[in-house]
């Protein structure tokens, strides 16, 4: 028995049947309510994680969502009849589509990030608690509920919201479980940290994004839907108060937004302040003394509970067991035939920005199984032809293919689960993930789909392989420059590229690294892998290249073997002024 | 013969002795301070958020009247103690604190919150319970649809027709009388619901209303409306407002040199507008005023007065007494009555009593055998007049000298 | 269709209300956009200096450009305070705003226990003055706030482009490490600056105290529309605070005068909306 593993799980099964049967001990209703209030922002703070603690899209609009389901349950049950069970599925959809809505015009724009994605959540609550308020859905007079019949799931109508309400809590933690799990969940906080590293490791973005927040809508949705029924007399400004965007984040805050659990320790904490200076004599110095007490606890615990818990579980495991250690691939030096086939094949690749044309028709092949080299001067286009080809910038005009397949206008996602993987020149890992979890997601949505367990070895070999044997739950603030390059360079592999694509691995390496970075790259070629290098570093061009490329001003300039190239008095004259140490 | 007359003598002593022994023996019972364990009786108000202002009146107005019902006789003898706790101005967290109140605290009776949504909230839980359940602030008497809840304030079961009338009746003996109506108001629920009956009533009594607009409540900016009453000029202003609405609308007003002619104003804080320099002879709603007929009305002068002290000591910038703090005042006024009158704490037996008997508040004599237990509209009509409120309307209810003023 | 002296009157009362939510966002937009920490208690702190001048024109005729005098200086040695306890504590973006949320409801206990939560207005005579332009009314006290803050707003943003200090501020939000391999000494720069943050603030709460009737709950009535001022005019801009703020203003006092008034958020925000999705550069 994992004493770590089962315990908690033991004692989640225990709370779970302690609150599931509550009601029947016929406490008095206070305590159903107090509960009902803690699930109520349980399930409302959770939800809001989903999208915003998990992927970092920070949304000020869960009202919207919330407020949305409220008034489709009170308006399905007094305007048009329907029993209030069935109301509650539609509490949920109403909202999702909202989001997805949404969504799919707003995820799609790079440049609403951040907090103008908070700002547009922010008026699409003003919006739509304005119209309801200005329709026939409220119009200004309220909604009262009284005479809607609560279904008798229990003996009293407090229990059944407590059931309800329950129910939800216990669905919504399950749902925040399951996705922090799963590859959606890696997807999303691989999101939250750099959410075009995670595109460009096939991380398909705007469909998990899409996920997360229609997800999140359909649970306050939900909640918002029971809710109705608790409160008894509903109005707009009782409902889209921002009380409930501003609660929520404090909540996730509190509890740590990145964890499925620390929002709810968050909102239960929360909720209990709430509730313990209620007396008439001391409200109002009750209010400051939950200030003072949520103020310490947040300076003591910066990132939130779950995180400043886990540290010190952390430091206090005993050492776990050896793992057991990955077999490290030989490295074969020798060179294999370069094939004939093409691999990459660009054709008049052109991209502007605006007025400022980067590329200007790059007609360039790659061949299977070589290692090209892309020089030329600074803004000539190399790393505008890298972002092209991976997919992080559209092309203007041309066409890109890989394997035969047309790749221009893919997203980038969708390349990579092509087999085209690339680092990058200043390195972007993921900070909030160790190496291993770094390397583990590159390896879950590269090219093929394999099991779990599968990849984690996988990833070990990688690591191993690139020399970060040890470092595997090392975050990667706690890497050197040249250990951070490898876990690019891992990461890159460990996605099983057919073509990889490497932006200045050796810049800010000294000799000895270079030369190991050097062998590396010959071994990864001997992997099967194609690549096509940029690089300043004269040296290792001619080392390492069996063809290189030059750019200059956007267009092809030459092509050849590396000693031809780099001696032709025509590429020495673009490089005039920069000479480079060999 | 002379025993006879001596026994008869014994007896007529003997009878007296008893006779005055019982009438001491009584009246000792009757003037002894109330004793024993107190009479619970729980309630919420909004001590905190965006309806504390109002709060704190009804606070005192409670510690007032318990004060008093206790140098009586308290509650069946028994002194009577205030559980009260702060809802946060939110309906949900009333709505779990009456429930606290009755199943954890167990009071023996509840008293109603401030404000229509926390007082229907709190009526859900008293229903389940079966407690009564006396509130003086809901707009809307067609929502209280529980026949053990009592209304202290005399809107009558229609306010949307019956006080629009009094409106109309009033405009009416004006020199001119008004021919055109704006209204204005906030799309707050009771504050909406009267004005659409004003706007229904006036149609009906020949008053055209050229312009109807509805505004959100958290309305900061009254620049655009007031250009548009400008614009509209009509004889009459009516501003379905609350709080510091009247406020904001009248400055805005003032500064682009308008004055109405005629506004009224249905439930605005009364001490920022008496004090304005705007409400000179603004109108407002009102059921009660600290001015002759009503404090000739029992207890009132010492209820005023103590309100005075109390709001000073508070802090209050407002000390005089107005309607909401006489609402709650007879609230315990109907409260005491029943449990009193019902001789018992039973929920049941003080409905029963409550519904077939007059109680006199402050307000005059209620009854509560109408529709949602509401009985006769007493509501009437203030002005500002030397920067005090004065009951101008029906004329009957002014004090002596009072006129309404109109222009 | 309303005539044009209502729109032109409308418009006018629009954006002079803005200027007040242009000043109130401009301590958060800065604190915000450069310090990286949203400070929430900028509405507490306005609303306590507009406390504070009430209490001393009330009760002690202190005259509110005095009293400015005193609580500005007073909010700018709170603002300091408060980057003193982030400093020490390395308090992060998100974190911050649970500590200032919590320090706005201290501040706003702290009032409702002295002043009570009942309304409280300082009547001056010049409060509602106006003056007459053609068939326009412009109310003075709000012409003056949008003056001053006009001022701030372009004096704080030249301050920023111009001076060594404004650039060092501007670097050090954008890369505190290297910029302090430059000598930039990012401490002192930021203890500057979250104080003059809260001292925008004072000054706005003086002005509230002339033209607004004060209650502690108004603390919050600003949160929503404030935030989508600093973030349309683009965190660390003040000149974008001030614009955005007009902005807004203008179009929700436009559609007040041409709609119901109750449909004016719908309006301005859809607006909003659809400015976000075209094209926001230009904002």
């Amino acid at each position: 028995m994992n004493a770590a593993r089962d315990l908690p799980r033991l004692g989640a099964a225990i709370a779970i049947g302690v609150l599931a049967f509550l009601p029947m001990a016929r406490l008095p209703a206070f305590y159903d309510s107090f509960l009902y209030m803690v699930f109520f922002w349980v399930s409302l703070s959770t939800s809001w994680a989903l999208l915003s603690g998990f992927a970092g899209y920070f949304s000020l609009g869960h009202a919207a969502f919330f407020g949305t389901g409220l008034y489709a349950t009170a308006v399905l049950t007094t305007k048009f009849g329907w029993p209030f069970l069935p109301t509650l599925p539609v509490a949920a959809a109403i909202p999702a589509l909202l989001a997805v809505g949404i969504g799919a015009i707003v995820f799609r724009l790079r440049r609403l990030r951040g907090e103008l994605f908070a700002l547009l959540t922010l008026a699409v609550t003003f919006v739509i608690a304005t119209i309801i308020l200005n329709t026939p859905i409220d119009g200004g007079g309220g909604i009262f509920m009284s005479a809607v019949p609560l279904p008798a799931i229990t003996a009293t109508p407090n229990g059944t919201i407590y059931v309800l309400g329950f129910v939800l809590c216990v669905a919504t933690l399950a749902i925040a479980w399951w996705v922090a799990h799963s590859r959606l969940g890696m997807g999303l906080f691989a999101i939250h940290d750099d959410e075009d590293v995670a595109e460009a490791k096939g991380v398909p973005t705007l469909r998990y994004k899409l996920i997360a927040f229609a997800l999140s809508a359909a649970v306050a949705g939900a909640v918002g839907g029971v809710h109705a029924m608790y409160v008894g007399f509903i109005t707009v400004s009782g409902t889209f108060e921002l009380t409930v965007p501003l609660y929520v984040i404090l909540m996730s805050v509190l509890g740590g937004s990145r964890s499925w659990f620390g929002p709810a320790i968050g909102a239960t904490v929360i909720t209990a302040l709430l509730y313990a200076f209620i007396s008439g004599g001391e409200a109002m110095v009750g209010r400051a003394i939950v200030s003072v007490i949520l103020i310490s606890a947040i300076l003591w615990l910066p990132d939130g509970a779950v995180p400043a818990a886990r540290k010190w579980l952390a430091k206090h495991r005993r050492a776990s067991a050896k793992q057991h250690v990955a077999e490290v691939a030989p490295v074969v030096p020798s060179v294999p035939p370069v094939a004939d086939t093409v691999l990459l094949q660009a054709r008049g690749v052109t991209k502007r920005f605006g007025g400022l044309q980067a590329l200007g028709g790059v007609d360039l092949d790659v061949r299977e199984g070589e290692i090209l080299g892309l020089v030329g001067p600074n803004g000539s286009g190399k790393t505008t032809l890298i972002n092209v080809i991976s997919g992080f910038y559209p092309l203007t005009s041309g066409s890109v293919t890989v394997a035969g397949v047309e790749v221009g206008n893919l997203p980038a996602h969708e390349i990579a689960r092509r087999g085209v993987a690339r680092t990058y020149q200043i390195p972007r890992p993921f900070v909030n993930m160790t190496v291993l979890e770094n390397v583990v997601l590159a390896a879950t949505f590269g090219s093929l789909s394999r099991p779990a367990a599968e990849i984690r070895d996988e990833a070990r070999h990688w690591i191993a392989f690139t020399g970060l044997s040890g470092k595997e739950d090392v975050l990667p603030a706690g890497l050197n420059l040249h250990e951070r390059k490898f876990l690019e360079l891992a990461r890159a592999l460990a996605a099983k590229p057919r073509l990889l694509l490497l932006d200045e691995v050796l810049s800010g390496l000294n000799p000895a690294e270079v030369d190991n970075a050097i062998r590396l790259v010959r071994a990864i070629r001997a992997q099967g892998a194609t690549i096509v290098f940029v690089e300043h570093l004269m040296r290792a061009v001619v080392e390492l290249s069996d063809r290189v490329a030059v750019l200059n001003e956007g267009k092809l300039f030459a092509l050849g073997k590396p000693r031809e190239v780099m001696r032709d008095p025509r590429v020495v004259s673009i490089y005039l002024g920069k000479a480079y140490a060999a | 013969m002379v025993d006879r007359r001596g026994a008869w003598r014994r007896r007529g002593v003997l009878a007296a002795m008893v006779g005055g022994t019982a009438t001491l023996a009584a009246s000792s019972i009757l003037r002894a301070a109330p004793s024993g364990k107190p009479v619970r009786v729980g309630g919420t108000l909004s001590l905190t958020g965006f309806l504390a202002q109002t709060a704190a009146i009804h606070k005192i107005a409670s510690e007032i009247m318990v004060e008093e019902i206790n140098g009586r006789n308290g509650f069946l003898g028994r002194p009577v103690e205030y559980v009260l706790l702060d809802d946060q101005s939110k309906p949900e967290v009333a709505r779990s604190l009456y429930e606290k109140l009755i199943t954890v605290d167990k009071v023996d009776l509840i008293q109603g919150p401030y404000a229509t949504a926390p007082i229907l909230a709190a009526m859900g839980v008293a229903q389940r319970y079966g407690k009564v359940m006396v509130q003086s602030s809901m707009g809307i008497p067609k929502l209280q649809t529980y026949d053990r809840a009592f209304p202290a304030t005399p809107f009558g079961p229609e306010p949307n027709v019956t006080y629009p009338n009094v409106i109309l009746d009033a405009m009416a003996k004006f020199p001119t009388p008004p021919k055109s109506m704006v209204i204005l108001t906030s799309k707050f629920p009771s504050a909406q619901f009267m004005a659409l009956g004003m706007k229904e009533q006036a149609g009906k009594r020949g008053v055209k209303v050229p312009l109807y607009l509805e505004y959100e409540s958290g309305t900061r900016d009254f620049g655009a409306i007031a250009a548009r009453v400008k614009e509209a000029n009509a004889d009459f202003l009516w501003v379905g407002s609350l709080g510091l609405e009247s406020n904001l609308l009248l400055e805005a007003l003032r500064k682009l040199d308008y004055t109405p002619k005629n506004s009224f104003h249905l439930y605005p804080a009364p001490g920022p507008l008496a004090l304005s320099p705007d409400g000179d002879k603004a109108l407002c709603s009102t059921f009660l005023e600290p001015d002759e007929p009503f404090m000739s009305r029992p207890g009132m002068k010492r209820i005023a007065q103590e309100f005075k002290e109390k709001a000073t000591k508070a802090n209050l910038p407002y000390t005089t007494i107005d309607a909401q703090a006489c609402g709650m005042v007879a609230e315990w006024q109907i409260l005491e009555a029943g449990v009193n009158g019902a001789g018992s704490l039973d929920d049941e037996k003080i409905a029963a009593w409550l519904k077939k008997s007059k109680v006199e508040t402050i307000y005059g004599s209620t009854r509560f055998d109408g529709p949602y237990n509401h009985g006769d509209a007493a509501q009437l009509i203030k002005q500002v007049q030397d920067k005090k409120w004065k009951v101008v309307w029906p004329p009957e209810f002014a004090a002596p000298g009072v006129k309404l003023i109109a222009s | 269709m309303p005539s044009a002296t209502l729109l032109g009157q409308a418009l006018i009362s629009g954006v002079l209300a803005g200027g007040l939510y242009g000043l109130l966002a401009m301590g958060l937009s800065l604190s915000w956009g450069l310090l990286r920490l949203v400070n929430l208690s900028h509405f507490a702190l306005a609303f306590l200096s507009a406390y504070i001048v009430y209490e001393l024109g009330t009760t002690y005729h202190v005259e509110p450009w005095w009293s400015a005098a005193m609580v500005v200086p007073l909010m700018f040695l709170i603002g300091a305070g408060q980057h003193w306890l982030f400093d020490r504590f390395k308090v992060n973006e998100l974190a911050s705003l649970l500590i200032t949320f919590s320090f706005a409801v201290i501040v706003e206990v702290a009032i409702q226990l002295y002043w009570t939560a009942d309304f409280r207005r300082y009547e001056t005579e010049y409060a509602t003055r106006s003056i007459k332009a053609g068939p326009f009314y412009i109310p003075v006290m709000e012409l003056v706030l949008c003056i001053v803050a006009g001022l701030i707003a372009w004096g704080t943003w030249l301050w920023l482009r111009r001076t060594y200090v404004g650039k060092a501020l501007r670097a050090a939000a954008e890369d505190a490490e290297i910029a302090a391999a430059y000598g930039v000494d990012h401490k002192k720069l930021a203890y500057l600056l979250s104080g003059i943050g809260a001292a925008y603030a004072g000054i706005a709460g003086t002005f509230i105290a002339l033209i607004a009737t004060l209650a502690p709950a108004q603390i919050w009535a600003y949160l929503g529309v404030v935030f989508a001022v600093v973030i349309i005019g683009r965190l660390g801009n003040p000149l974008g605070a001030l614009a955005a703020g007009m902005l807004i203003g203008a179009s929700e006092s436009i559609a007040m005068a041409v709609l119901s008034p109750a449909w004016a958020p719908v309006v301005s925000f859809s607006v909003l909306i659809v400015i976000l999705l075209w094209d926001p550069d230009w904002l």
